[in-house]
């Protein structure tokens, strides 16, 4: 910029200063009136503040009632586990129940594997018709999971979250929840499994194409690294069995 | 002349990183959403879901707490925990997709054109939606499968290459799974505008067997 400048007398250079100041004020003020105009479109503001109130109150009572839930499974548990007539019979079934609850993702698990870690662009000036592709949405979670389960995953959690059947990405306006839980970038996916089988599946230059070229041209954060001893908590949420009838 | 060319150089210069500061503060706030950035509509759809997931919560609590009580007074009595522990096996195989199952739900009929990415979305549409089992051409789809493309245009889950026209069976509440797949705006409506000669069936099914995971992919 300053070498395309050539050299000027004092005189004239104190000219061109004078310009600096309001070009410069201009130039943010077209830029901030510009923003304030794309967000005020998107916010409605007189109905905002309840909302949020009621959201936050939800998620809160929701981590209250995980918490609880977790406490009266691990009660249960206790019962069934020092039944003191303990039959062969209730040996075996207790034997079934705790393989079950490993394999549904209701215990907490421990081992080497791999981290994913998304996250929205930082500190990159794009185009808004080029956000969209800059920030994370439910369908790269999915992706990420998709590919972290081929490549052998054991168990997988979200910011936490497990991972188990009946486990969805949910995605309103700009905010992601898993398990019903709302979360905000970053992610971490944490993945227990083989690790060169979970590196491969990532590497795969045919998976996650979309994410990849996201992460070189938009600047989308995306990294998978070799991690040991992940903890990966239990689900702490509901079991919906109601429709479904075992036969 | 040599003058206004300078000062425009420089005004325009001024203008530009006038622009760009504006421009990098507003990327440093712009991608760190909140619940504030939500709109209104958006926002109450967070809060029906929120308190959806509230009511499974104590509703399973309030069972949990009968169970508890009832395995106490087992215990207590001499009886040991049998049929507590035999119903938590069923719930605990039918959850984990470990026994065959009937119930009502829905089925999705997909002939033509589709992809791996799509199923996968459209499973987790359904679990989001609350069906509590889900299988694609009667193969169950389990808490770790996964879906792959082949080169001949099937869709792989876990590794069973299966051929369209793909049916997609969902056990759950029919009613409000069918209209989380066929609201407007919904995932039935994205994917008949992305796949164009592709044809969705959506239907309320009262009886739906589907049946459990193979062996191999649990």
């Amino acid at each position: 910029m300053t070498a395309a400048a050539p050299p000027l007398r004092p005189r004239r250079v104190g000219r061109s200063l004078v310009l600096l100041l309001p070009a410069v004020l201009f130039g943010l003020l077209v830029t901030l009136q510009w923003r304030t105009q794309t967000e005020r479109s998107e916010l409605s503001v007189r109905y905002n503040p309840p909302l949020i109130d009621a959201a936050n109150a939800l998620q809160n009572e929701q981590n209250r009632l995980k918490t609880e839930l977790a406490g009266l499974r691990a009660r249960l548990d206790e019962i069934q586990r020092n039944a003191s007539t303990q039959t062969g019979a209730e040996r075996e079934l207790q034997a079934r129940i705790d393989d079950l609850l490993g394999s549904a993702g209701l215990t907490p698990r421990a081992g080497d594997g791999v981290v994913i870690q998304l996250d929205d662009a930082r500190n990159v000036s794009v185009s808004s018709r080029d956000i969209d592709k800059s920030i994370c949405h439910a369908t790269d979670l999915t992706d990420i999971i998709n590919t972290a389960w081929k490549g052998g995953a054991d168990a997988i959690a979200v910011n936490d979250e497990r991972i188990v059947s009946s486990s969805s990405v949910y995605c309103v306006g700009s905010t992601i929840m898993v398990n019903g839980t709302l979360m905000s970038p970053p992610f971490n996916v944490a993945a227990i499994g083989p690790q060169n089988g979970l590196l491969g599946a990532f590497d795969d230059p045919a998976q996650l194409q979309d994410i990849k070229q996201r992460r070189d041209v938009q600047g989308l954060g995306f990294r998978v690294t070799r991690a040991s001893a992940i903890h990966v908590p239990a689900f702490s949420g509901a079991l919906n069995v109601r429709f479904a009838e075992p036969h | 002349m040599r003058t206004n060319t300078g000062a425009i150089a420089m005004a325009v210069v001024a203008l530009f990183l006038g622009v760009a500061a504006a421009a990098q503060f507003r990327s440093q706030d712009v991608y760190s959403r909140s619940l504030q950035l939500e709109t209104p509509s958006s926002l109450t759809t967070l809060i029906a879901n929120l308190s959806d997931r509230n009511n499974e919560l104590r509703n399973e609590i309030f069972d949990l707490r009968r169970d508890i009580e009832s395995a106490t007074n087992s215990v207590s009595s001499g009886q040991g925990t049998l049929s507590e522990a035999e119903r938590q096996v069923l719930r605990l195989r039918v959850f984990s997709a470990q026994s065959a199952v009937a119930g009502p739900g829905i089925g999705i009929r997909i002939d033509g054109g589709f992809d791996e990415r799509a199923l996968s979305d459209l499973v987790n549409e359904l679990r989001n939606a609350g069906a509590e089992a889900i299988a694609v051409n009667d193969v169950r789809v389990g808490p770790r499968s996964y879906f792959t493309g082949t080169p001949d245009r099937a869709i792989a889950v876990d590794g069973h290459a299966l051929r369209g026209p793909w049916i997609v069976h969902a056990i759950g509440a029919s009613d409000v799974v069918y209209v989380a797949m066929t609201r407007t705006g919904g995932i039935i409506g994205q994917f008949e505008v992305i796949y164009r000669n592709t044809h969705f069936a959506v239907t309320k099914e009262p009886a739906l067997d589907i049946p459990a995971l193979a062996a191999a992919s649990r």
